[in-house]
Order: structure tokens, then sequence, then C-alpha cells
């Protein structure tokens, strides 16, 4: 049995683990309810611009910006794919990076990846990327532009993300980019007014602004995958934070029965001493 | 018309009714944050084509804006500036929309 020094240090080490993992446990939550909020807020924003675009185009297709830039299209399609920057993420990212791998097809498609863990997963299956980005630090005016000029090269282009669903669910989610933002628009009430020409001044012109209001709703939607992987990975974190925490609890309460029953046998040997002591004294 | 919530009896009321025949309704907005909202009698920006501003009954309006500050009249004669690096704005029926950071 140990002495009871050492278990009282022990005890007093993994009462501060316990403290330290509440912490994180705690940053954790207040990030996931900030970008809870966040998420929420962006979805107003591209609403409104929504009722803009729809009024202007008239019916025409979501050509990602580029009806008076003529950007040269490859044939393929492009998978953007976005991981964690670090390693702590769960089992999420291998669930995500499989998935993808499951209709991928090197002669037809072209990889994306966003976060370094990604990069690490594909190079452990041996599977090339066009580009890697880092996943962004911080939550808010997330600049997407170097991806969004990637995107606007290929005919197509899916995102694969994790998804937030509840602080115990997390899930894998695959969407194409352009059906994204019409389904997303799709939630936005209609309004039947008409913006033209004859009833608007525009500047520089109908198309430039067409095409930048395209370019924004393709921002705010990679924005916002990005962000809901950054939710889930914040669940993830505080999920094995928690399990940290009450793992700790139940180590300090097996030790404080540790601590007490070595207290208790260093006091019955002292006892024991002390009577086998006084027997021979006596004899 | 521009309309909006009384906080204090929930009705639905019309701002075209509040406003002064020289003011309109301006809201500056990004998709995380709300820099301006309220009742203004101009606005300031630039876009393309150079610097230009923005007065109540102004005809209906849409313009990609270029880096500026973005200067802001207020109806009770104060002076905002807001510091813009791109943006859109919608000028419709005396109520003004400025998207920022898209």
């Amino acid at each position: 049995m140990k002495k009871p020094q050492e278990l009282a240090k022990e005890l007093q080490n993994m009462k501060t683990l316990g403290e330290l993992t509440s912490v994180f446990e705690g940053i954790a939550s207040m990030r996931i309810a900030q970008i809870k909020n966040q998420v929420v807020q962006s979805q107003n924003y591209f609403e409104t611009l929504w009722h803009m675009y729809t009024q202007i185009r008239a019916g025409s297709t979501f050509k990602l910006g580029t009806h008076i830039t003529d950007v040269e299209k490859n044939n393929k399609t492009l998978f953007i794919v976005i991981t964690a920057e670090g390693g702590f993420s769960g089992d999420i990212d291998q669930r995500l990076i499989n998935w993808m791998l499951k209709s991928y097809d090197p002669k037809k498609i072209d990889i994306i990846v966003i976060g370094r863990h990604g990069t690490t997963q594909l190079a452990q299956r041996g599977v090339s990327f066009t580009k890697y980005f880092k996943l962004p630090s911080k939550d808010v005016n997330i600049n997407v532009s170097p991806i969004i000029q990637e995107v606007q090269k290929y005919k197509s282009t899916d995102v694969f993300y994790q998804q937030y669903v509840s602080l115990t669910s997390l899930n894998v989610k695959r969407i194409n980019l352009s059906t994204a933002i019409e389904e997303r628009g799709k939630l936005a009430k209609e309004t039947g007014d008409v913006i033209n020409e004859a009833t608007y001044i525009f500047e520089p012109s109908s198309f430039a602004v067409v095409d930048h209001l395209e370019r924004s709703m393709i921002n705010i939607a990679l924005s916002q995958a990005i962000l809901e992987s950054k939710l889930a990975q914040y669940a993830s974190r505080f999920q094995a934070m928690s399990l940290a925490h009450n793992r700790s609890n139940d180590t300090v309460d097996d030790l404080k029965i540790s601590y007490s029953r070595s207290r208790r046998a260093v006091k019955d040997e002292r006892l024991k001493e002390m009577i086998n002591g006084l027997r021979k004294v006596a004899s | 018309m521009a309309s909006r919530q009384d906080a204090s009896t929930g009705q639905i009321v019309s701002e075209e009714s509040e406003l002064g025949s020289d003011e309109f309704h301006l809201k500056v907005y990004a998709p995380y944050k709300v820099y301006f909202e309220g009742v203004v009698k101009s606005v300031s920006a630039l876009n393309q084509t150079g610097p230009f501003d923005v007065l109540a009954q102004h005809h209906n309006f849409i313009t990609l804006l270029s880096p500026y500050t973005l200067k802001i009249h207020t109806a009770d004669n104060k002076d905002r500036q807001i510091d813009i690096s791109k943006g859109i704005m919608q000028v419709k029926d005396n109520d003004v929309i400025v998207f920022l950071d898209v």
C-alpha cells in the first residue's frame, strides 16, 4: 500500500486536473454558444442578400460569380474537405476522409484540404491533394477568397465537413456548393419584386452586381461550412473534456478512500507497536 | 414601405410616417455585426465612379462600394464614420442597406 503522503500528493494533482478539465469544458461550451449565435446571424444576412439576388437575376442559373469574368473551367469536380488543424478531434476527421474517398476518382476529381489534420490523413492513405489551406483560427471575417478562386475553375464543387447536431452527436456532411446556395435561398421569403435597369440604377452594372452577390453568397456558404466544422470540433473537445473531468472525479473519490485506508493502516500499525511495547513492559 | 415592430406595444408601425422629409432609414451591417441602424439625413460612400452622397428620396440604386470611410450624418445632427474595405449598398424607397465584408 502507498504511503498517505504519496496518496495526498496524487489526490492534489488529480484535483488540479479535474479543475483544469472543468475550465476547458467551460471554454469549449462558451465557444459553441458564440459560434451557434454567429451561424444564426449569418443566415439572416444571407437571406437578405438572397432576396436582392433573386430579384435581380430573374431566373438565370447560379454561375458562381462568373457572368462577366470568363474563368476557364476544367471538367473535373472539386472536393473541398474541412478538417481540424490539430489532431485533437476524435475520430470525426477519419470518418470524413474515409467517406470522401468512397466517391473519389483521381481522374475526375481534385481535392482541396482545409485543416492540417486532413493532409496527414490523406498522406497516410497515399492520396494526393491539389492545395492545402490552414483552418482559420478566428471565427469571424473568415477570408475564403483564395478558395473561391479555386472553386470558380471547376464545373462543380462538393464540400465535405463536420456538422454539429448536439453536444453528444456529430455528423459528417457533404454538400454541392451551388445546390446548397440555392437550397439556403429557399428559406428566404419570396417578395415578388423585380429589380431591373428600368427601376434601379446599377453601378457599375447589373451583371457586375450579380457576380459580386454570387461570390458573396459562396463566401458566406463556405464560411458557414468552416464555422460548422469548428463548432463540431469544439463539441468534440467538450466531449473529451467532460469525459476527462468525470474520470478525474472518479479517481479523486478512489484516491480519497485509498488515502483514508492508508492513514488508518499507519495508525493501526502504530497502535500495534504501542500495545506490543506495553505487553513487553508488563511482562 | 419600411416598417418595424414597436418594442413597447408589439405593434407593426410604419417608419415612413416617423421620418422627416429629409430623413431616411439606414442599416450598415456585416454577417456577424450590425455597425449602424437608425434614421439619418445623409450617407457618403465611394464606388468605381467616385465619391457620392445619398440623401432622402434618392432613386432606387444598387452599387458595389470601394474601400472608404463611410460618413453618416444622423437625424439628430451627429456624425458617424465607419471604415469599410468592400460592400454593397441598396437604396430602395427611403430605406438604405449597406452590406459589409461581402
